[in-house]
């Protein structure tokens, strides 16, 4: 196949050689600009404002099926709906009744010992999933709300399981979303039975959340729940993240690391709560940071 | 009587069968492939990639229009979409279109399969340098499942190329019984 050659005495523009070394470097400085200050990254929200008309015209199809099937299923699944709130609401009265005597214990045990509780209430939105994005090195989830709704960078997301992870990056319309067992987001948790503290990570086996650090005779084990304690401000104290599986103690380290289950499913549903917990910029920054390459080795040479 | 006009030179005119391609086609493959990207198909670790296919063709078949920029522009486009780091597949992109234009003499020269063989190696490599950088910044090996996506993007090469050659063949036809 004879291509008919461009008959072009000089080339116009800079050589093709030039043009990459250039791209090349500007590749390089987004590259470090977006791994040094992650959440505020100009080129990236302008390309991602740009991009939400395109994702929602994608999306249509997708969207107007539920649609139609939410129109025509709409008498089938409120009765669905309505039958297993009425058993919710049974079985709740019953929890109600026995947290309102707690509360009031609890309330009355404070005041002996003169500890205050600040009230944590916080206003809360609820998202749906735009899309999954695809990367090959971190499973994320992106949102059709973002910075406009009032969501920001550290902003916790919960299903009715618990935690399902946190808000990493916000664009106007879109927010970006990592999942507890992602390796960037750390929580501050407390064991149910006992009260341990410990931090959890995201594990380097998939789908499961893993808290290190902690001395190998600490009480820990098989079937214990992990709930936030509330250290650090950013997770409110109380929400469900997961159930121990596994503990393995070394004695040779002195130091003993353990898996858990997470009990929230973001893989099931499509719609989530935001937490509007006030969030400092430091702080936002700091609980996502650790993605960045200036993190420690980690101590846990059995993963691999 | 006046002396016949000599003709004005007058710059002769591109090659017809050089702009058989029109812009519109051009583009509207582009945004297409681009446009289902951005559907959830992608989420398969090892879906290969359309739209460096379409774009290395075009930088090879219409290399004055579609180049170096407009793959490292996509590229951007998809880091964000893939919320990667940004400039990554910008990069990968880059050098991909780069390795195949510098092929392009020797590669449009044989037929669709063994400049699929070309690609392979390019694919390859370029996949390789992206996934390493990216490894290194996120501090993960996201396993081997690139591979096997760059391998499949290699084999995807004759179809597309087939495909987006069709609306040409019928300008082309004569050219190859001339040239």
């Amino acid at each position: 196949m004879q291509r008919p050659a461009t008959l072009r005495l000089f080339r116009r523009g800079p050589a093709a050689e030039v043009k990459l070394t250039l791209l090349v470097l500007v590749a390089f400085a987004l590259l470090f600009t977006d791994a040094t200050y992650k959440s505020t990254n100009p080129v990236r929200e302008l390309l991602s404002a740009t991009l939400y008309p395109f994702q929602r015209f994608v999306m249509l199809p997708r969207d107007l099926i539920s649609l139609s099937n939410d129109w025509f299923d709409a008498a089938a699944s409120i009765k669905s709906e309505t039958e297993a709130l009425q058993r919710q609401r049974i079985e709740l009265a019953q929890v109600t009744a026995n947290a309102a005597l707690l509360g009031a214990e609890n309330a009355q045990l404070r005041r002996l010992l003169g500890v205050f509780e600040k009230a944590a209430e916080h206003p809360t939105v609820v998202v749906e999933v735009l899309y999954e994005p695809a990367n090959t090195f971190s499973r994320r989830l992106v949102f059709n709300k973002g910075s406009r709704a009032g969501i920001s960078v550290g902003m916790p997301i919960l299903d009715e399981g618990g935690v399902v992870g946190q808000i990493t990056r916000v664009s106007p319309m879109t927010s970006e979303a990592a999942m507890l067992t992602d390796e960037i987001i750390s929580i501050p948790v407390q064991v149910l039975r006992n009260g341990l503290r410990l931090i959890a990570f995201g594990s380097t086996t998939p789908g499961k959340v893993e808290v290190r650090y902690f001395s190998s005779d600490a009480d820990i084990r098989e079937g214990d729940v992990l709930v936030t304690s509330g250290v650090g401000g950013v997770f409110p104290p109380g929400l469900s993240v997961g159930r121990i599986d596994q503990v393995q103690r070394s004695s040779a380290s002195g130091f003993a690391r353990a898996e858990a289950l997470p009990s929230s499913h973001p893989e099931r549903y499509r719609q989530f709560l935001v937490l509007q917990v006030p969030i400092e910029p430091d702080l936002a920054v700091g609980s996502v940071k650790p993605a960045a390459s200036k993190e420690p080795p980690r101590a846990n040479p059995k993963s691999k | 009587m006046a002396p016949p006009p000599v003709p004005l030179p007058r710059p002769v005119g591109p090659n017809p069968i050089d702009h058989a391609t029109s812009l519109f086609f051009v583009w509207a493959t582009l945004v297409g492939v681009w446009l289902l990207s951005l559907l959830p198909w992608r989420t398969w670790p090892m879906s290969p990639d359309l739209l460096l296919l379409v774009i290395v063709f075009w930088s090879l078949h219409d290399a004055r229009r579609v180049g170096l920029l407009t793959a490292f522009v996509f590229g951007l486009v998809m880091d964000v979409q893939d919320v990667g780091p940004l400039g990554l597949q910008a990069l990968t992109y880059a050098l991909t279109v780069f390795g195949a234009q510098s092929l392009q003499r020797r590669l449009l020269r044989f037929e669709l399969v063994s400049q699929a063989l070309h690609l392979l190696p390019l694919l390859v490599i370029t996949k390789a340098l992206g996934t390493l950088l990216g490894a290194f910044l996120v501090s993960a090996w996201p396993g081997w499942s690139w591979a096997i996506a760059a391998l499949l993007t290699a084999a995807l090469w004759p179809l597309i190329a087939w495909l987006l050659l069709l609306p040409q063949h019928r300008l082309q036809d004569p050219e190859t019984t001339t040239g």
